[in-house]
């Protein structure tokens, strides 16, 4: 069926939309190289003012655009392949660590969802725990998480799977209870009135209900979930993953950032292909009319 | 034959952090089958608590309450009433057919007899074409429609509606008085319509109930002897005015009183 269109908005066909992408892109590419021109004729100093430009315009901090794409093309060493290849495996690598974990932290925040709305002494006992989960920084997590995993003999892959859960289930949860308690009060009657059982009730109004608001939820962790595994990476000392390469960029900045911008770029570009990957499944599952955010 | 609802020295209080209040006081109703009953008076005067202590939505402070000679719980777990409200209140991930499946299906009826069931339904609100749309692409009217088939469902031998037509315009409004009156009349469900519209509960029922708020209670009990069928002649026939007077009145001398 037809989507109703909401008045005021233009549409968002897939050519709108990879028009707009474009457009978008075009503006920022020309903002950035806008800056790096400006700089060269006015000598990296602001004309009036007389103070210097930060960050500096020059190629040493801001590379151009096409050395960042020409760095992603060049071999990353002599006679070695591509970056782009190496960048690419390397960011398969942290994305399947990240899609482990992210399918984890689903079901773990769904399932907490699910118990806290059922039993309110669990959501009371047990939600300033969850909140404090998240207030604790992940790079304080990641080494303990590295090290028990150690102790207990896992696979290193999956302790960079249990950091990016760390990060996933939490929106889940909390959007989990919400949504299942999105139901107007007549819904709720209406299946009081029919003597629904407690899974009738969960399974056939507030599950759909809240899938919304889940879905929602998912696009949050989904991001967060790739940005978990890059940092997991990191103490687990992993040199197969984007987290690695992006380390050892890190370190050669100051001789060659363009490699830096890489390597950002593909994690980026990942971390979109992840929550795209979300969307469809949205789209697959819900009518526009019940979709909450457009991604 | 017992009455469908019975109800005897019913009360109903809610207790808050505000103190008491006294939602329902000293209720005294029967029902007999067959019956189409209004509740009709003031915001606040308890009308939708009552019918909600009929449904078992809600459990009464003391007194007596049978409903098709049970206890409420008891007519409840069978079915033995459907439901609509003011909002139509349809799940928006179901099309209109599933919809009104929805009490078959929770009731564990087989999927075949659902679905004819349900295209029997769907006929009798003049909804077929559009069984397989989904809520959002219908009118409010039409929504309300789908309510009413989805209430009636199990062949319950009563309904209860709390101002189901309160949303809608008042064109629709009387198309859909009209197409009620004619499906109480084919099914031979009793019916309890909450409305504070005078000239809905006079056009529709046959007897309505007055009720005065501060505690709620009922407070007149007027029979509406207009012939059946209903149409657009018993709108404009000066008895309904005369009707409409009675009850208004009903209405007035308690606010009088108060």
């Amino acid at each position: 069926m037809a989507a109703a269109r909401q008045p005021g908005r233009t549409g968002t066909g897939p050519l709108r939309r990879g028009v707009a992408f474009l457009a978008v892109l075009a503006l920022l590419v020309a903002l950035w190289e806008g800056y790096k021109f400006l700089g060269a004729i006015w000598d990296g100093t602001w004309p009036i003012l007389g103070v210097e430009m930060r960050p500096r315009p020059g190629n040493g901090s801001l590379p151009h655009v096409w050395d960042v794409v020409a760095a992603l093309v060049a071999p990353a060493r002599r006679n070695a392949e591509p970056l782009i290849l190496t960048l690419l495996v390397a960011t398969i690598y942290t994305l399947r660590e990240a899609l482990v974990g992210f399918l984890v932290g689903a079901v773990v925040g769904f399932g907490i969802g699910v118990v806290f709305v059922r039993s309110l002494a669990a959501e009371r006992a047990f939600m300033p725990y969850v909140v404090a989960s998240q207030t604790i920084p992940i790079i304080a997590v990641a080494p303990m998480v590295v090290v028990w995993g150690r102790q207990l003999e896992l696979p290193g892959w999956t302790m960079v799977s249990i950091i990016a859960a760390y990060l996933t289930f939490f929106p889940v949860a909390i959007n989990t209870v919400r949504g299942l308690r999105s139901p107007e009060a007549t819904a709720t009657e209406l299946f009081d009135s029919y003597a629904a059982t407690p899974w009738q009730r969960l399974t056939k109004l507030q599950i759909p209900s809240a899938l919304p608001y889940i879905f929602t939820a998912l696009k949050i962790s989904a991001a967060a979930s790739v940005v978990g595994a890059i940092v997991g990476e990191l103490p687990a000392g992993f040199a197969d993953g984007l987290g690695r390469a992006l380390l050892q960029f890190n370190q050669t900045f100051a001789a060659d950032p363009s490699k830096l911008y890489a390597a950002v770029l593909m994690s980026a570009i990942g971390g979109i292909a992840f929550v795209g990957l979300v969307a469809v499944a949205e789209r697959l599952t819900l009518p526009s009319a019940r979709r909450e955010v457009t991604i | 034959m017992g009455f469908i609802v019975d109800a005897q020295k019913l009360t109903k209080t809610f207790s808050g952090n505000s103190g008491t209040v006294h939602a329902l006081s000293d209720i005294d109703l029967q029902i007999e089958s067959g019956e189409f009953v209004s509740l009709i008076g003031p915001s606040g005067c308890g009308k939708s608590t009552l019918l909600r202590l009929i449904g078992d939505l809600l459990a009464p402070t003391s007194g007596i309450l049978t409903v098709n000679g049970k206890d409420p719980e008891r007519a409840r777990i069978d079915g033995d009433y459907g439901i609509a409200f003011q909002k139509a209140t349809l799940l928006d991930w179901r099309t209109v057919r599933r919809n009104v499946e929805l009490p078959l299906e929770l009731a564990g009826v087989p999927a075949e007899e659902r679905r004819g069931r349900a295209d029997e339904l769907l006929e009798m609100v003049n909804l077929s074409d559009f069984a397989d749309h989904y809520p959002w692409q219908l009118s409010g009217g039409m929504q309300q429609r789908v309510a009413i088939a989805r209430a009636l469902g199990q062949r319950p031998p009563l309904l209860l509606m709390d101002e189901p037509f309160g949303a809608l315009d008042e064109m629709t409004r009387e198309a859909m008085q009209q197409e009620l009156l004619r499906i109480w009349r084919d099914t031979g469900t009793t019916v309890v319509f909450v409305t504070h519209s005078i000239p809905e509960a006079v056009f529709l029922s046959t007897r309505v109930v007055v009720m005065s708020s501060r505690p709620g209670r009922i407070t007149h009990r007027i029979t509406v002897d207009l012939p059946q069928p209903r149409g657009m002649e018993a709108r404009e026939s000066p008895r309904f005015f005369e009707l409409l007077t009675e009850v208004r009145e009903a209405l007035r001398q308690r606010e009088v009183a108060v």
